[in-house]
Formats: C-alpha cells, sequence, structure tokens
C-alpha cells in the first residue's frame, strides 16, 4: 500500500487551482471530468513533482458535514494541513506580498517554526519549518 | 486570538519552556544537511555544542523523535537516492553520501526506501524512457 494522494476540500476548484499554482507555486497533475462542473483535480509541488498529489476535492459543495467540518476547523483557526517549506520567514513575507493573509504569524514553537495562511478556497494552511 | 493560537501558546509553556535544552539541541539538523558526506558522530556534536553525548543524545531524541544518527542515515538515503536519479552509479552515489561500505549502504537503501538501490535505479531508468 502507498500514500499516493491526500485531499482538501475547496469551496470552488477554480479559485483553489489558481492559488495553489500562482501563490503557492504548485503545479497541475491531473484534471478529469466527474460529472456536473466537478473534477479530479490534483496538484503537487513544483519542488518534489513524483510525491504524493494533492486533491482539491469539491466536497464542501456537495456534502454538509464535511462545509460544516471545514468551516469549524476554519473558524477556530485550525490548519486542515500542513506543507514543509524550508524557510518561514522567507515564504511568509513572499505570500504576504502575493496578498495573502496569515492568521498565524512566523512563530517558533520548540524545535520548529510555523505559521499558518487562508487558502482562500475556506480551509487555513499551516506550513513548517524544522529547525 | 482564535483558539488554535491560544492553543499554540499553551503548548509552548507546556512542553518548550526550557530555551536552554532547545538551544542545545537546534543548529545539529542544518549542520547535518550540509555535512552529510563527512564522518560525522555524537562525539563532535557534543563537541560542538558544549554537552556530553548522552545528554545531547537524549534531548535530541526528545525533541526530534529520533537520534542525529537516525537523521543522518534518512538524509544519506535521500541524497543517495537523488544522485542515482541523476545518473549517478550505486557505488559512487554511496561514496558522495559518505557511506564507507557498498553492503550497509544497500541494506540501510533497502531497509528505508523498500528497495535495493539497483531496482531504485532500474525503476527510475524506465520512468526517463
Amino acid at each position: 500500500m502507498k500514500i499516493k494522494l491526500l485531499s482538501i476540500p475547496v469551496n470552488d476548484q477554480n479559485q483553489a487551482l489558481s492559488f495553489y499554482t500562482e501563490k503557492l507555486q504548485f503545479v497541475k497533475k491531473l484534471d478529469i471530468p466527474v460529472g456536473g462542473d466537478n473534477r479530479w483535480l490534483t496538484v503537487v509541488s513544483n519542488e518534489e513533482q513524483d510525491g504524493p498529489e494533492l486533491l482539491l476535492e469539491p466536497a464542501p459543495k456537495e456534502f454538509r458535514p464535511t462545509r460544516d467540518y471545514q468551516k469549524a476547523l476554519f473558524e477556530a483557526g485550525i490548519p486542515y494541513t500542513q506543507f514543509d517549506v524550508d524557510d518561514v520567514q522567507k515564504e511568509f513575507e513572499r505570500l504576504t506580498g502575493l496578498g495573502v493573509e496569515f492568521t498565524t504569524h512566523p512563530t517558533v514553537m520548540g524545535t520548529v517554526k510555523i505559521a499558518v495562511f487562508n487558502d482562500t478556497c475556506g480551509n487555513l494552511i499551516q506550513m513548517v519549518e524544522i529547525l | 486570538m482564535n483558539r488554535y493560537n491560544r492553543e499554540i501558546a499553551k503548548i509552548k509553556d507546556a512542553c518548550y519552556s526550557k530555551q536552554w535544552q532547545l538551544d542545545t539541541v537546534i543548529g545539529i539538523k542544518p549542520y547535518i544537511d550540509n555535512h552529510y558526506q563527512d564522518d560525522l558522530n555524537l562525539d563532535l556534536f557534543s563537541r560542538i555544542k558544549f554537552v556530553s553525548k548522552y545528554h545531547l543524545l537524549r534531548l535530541y531524541k526528545r525533541y526530534y523523535g529520533l537520534t542525529p544518527k537516525q537523521y543522518l542515515i534518512d538524509k544519506r538515503v535521500e541524497m543517495s537516492k537523488v544522485y542515482i536519479r541523476d545518473g549517478m552509479s550505486i557505488t559512487e552515489a554511496c561514496n558522495e553520501v559518505g557511506f564507507e561500505s557498498l553492503g550497509s549502504f544497500s541494506a540501510l537503501f533497502k531497509r528505508k526506501t523498500g528497495f535495493t538501490p539497483t531496482e531504485f535505479q532500474k525503476s527510475n531508468f524506465r520512468e526517463v524512457e
């Protein structure tokens, strides 16, 4: 068994694709229609294009419990998932310059540095640098 | 302040209040990242950090969840994958990342990745084709 795919619920797949490719510099991997205007839409890290795919899943649009769960996490400021970066401060400054909103500014937590931003698709994402 | 930021503040107080302990272990990971080809060992790290090696070992394991040696092995295996993908021979990659014995390198590679270096090399070659 392999970990090939992880998913993240997004309110709007077009907006999510723009954010994840233009702001986070991920790369689109698969884009397959799956009925209605929904797509099997995955992105990968630009730095690890053979790594796990991230599915931008339109679940909140279709399934109320997913929407409620996503909303509850967001309102509590709890990140849905996290991505590794080499330098949190540098990435914070780059993303802030692109208009990305942060709910947790760069903070040292023991042996890691973290920051949390809004992905504009209903989720908070944590980035982490291991010190 | 949202709930998450309050939780972070609580965890910082509860788990990460001993700054001198953190200062002892922080910096070893980037040192390993930059010197993984060299003959690194706990004696060297303890000299760099001015603490006993047993104390350093305990602290590192506590805060990072693995020992410096385990992290060094992970780093070397990860870098050897990069070198093999780039076309280096297995023996060259083994030497390049600081392993002295091809046998121990192959065994560790298999344990960490699930493939022998040769299997890994072949699978990547096929992908390129």
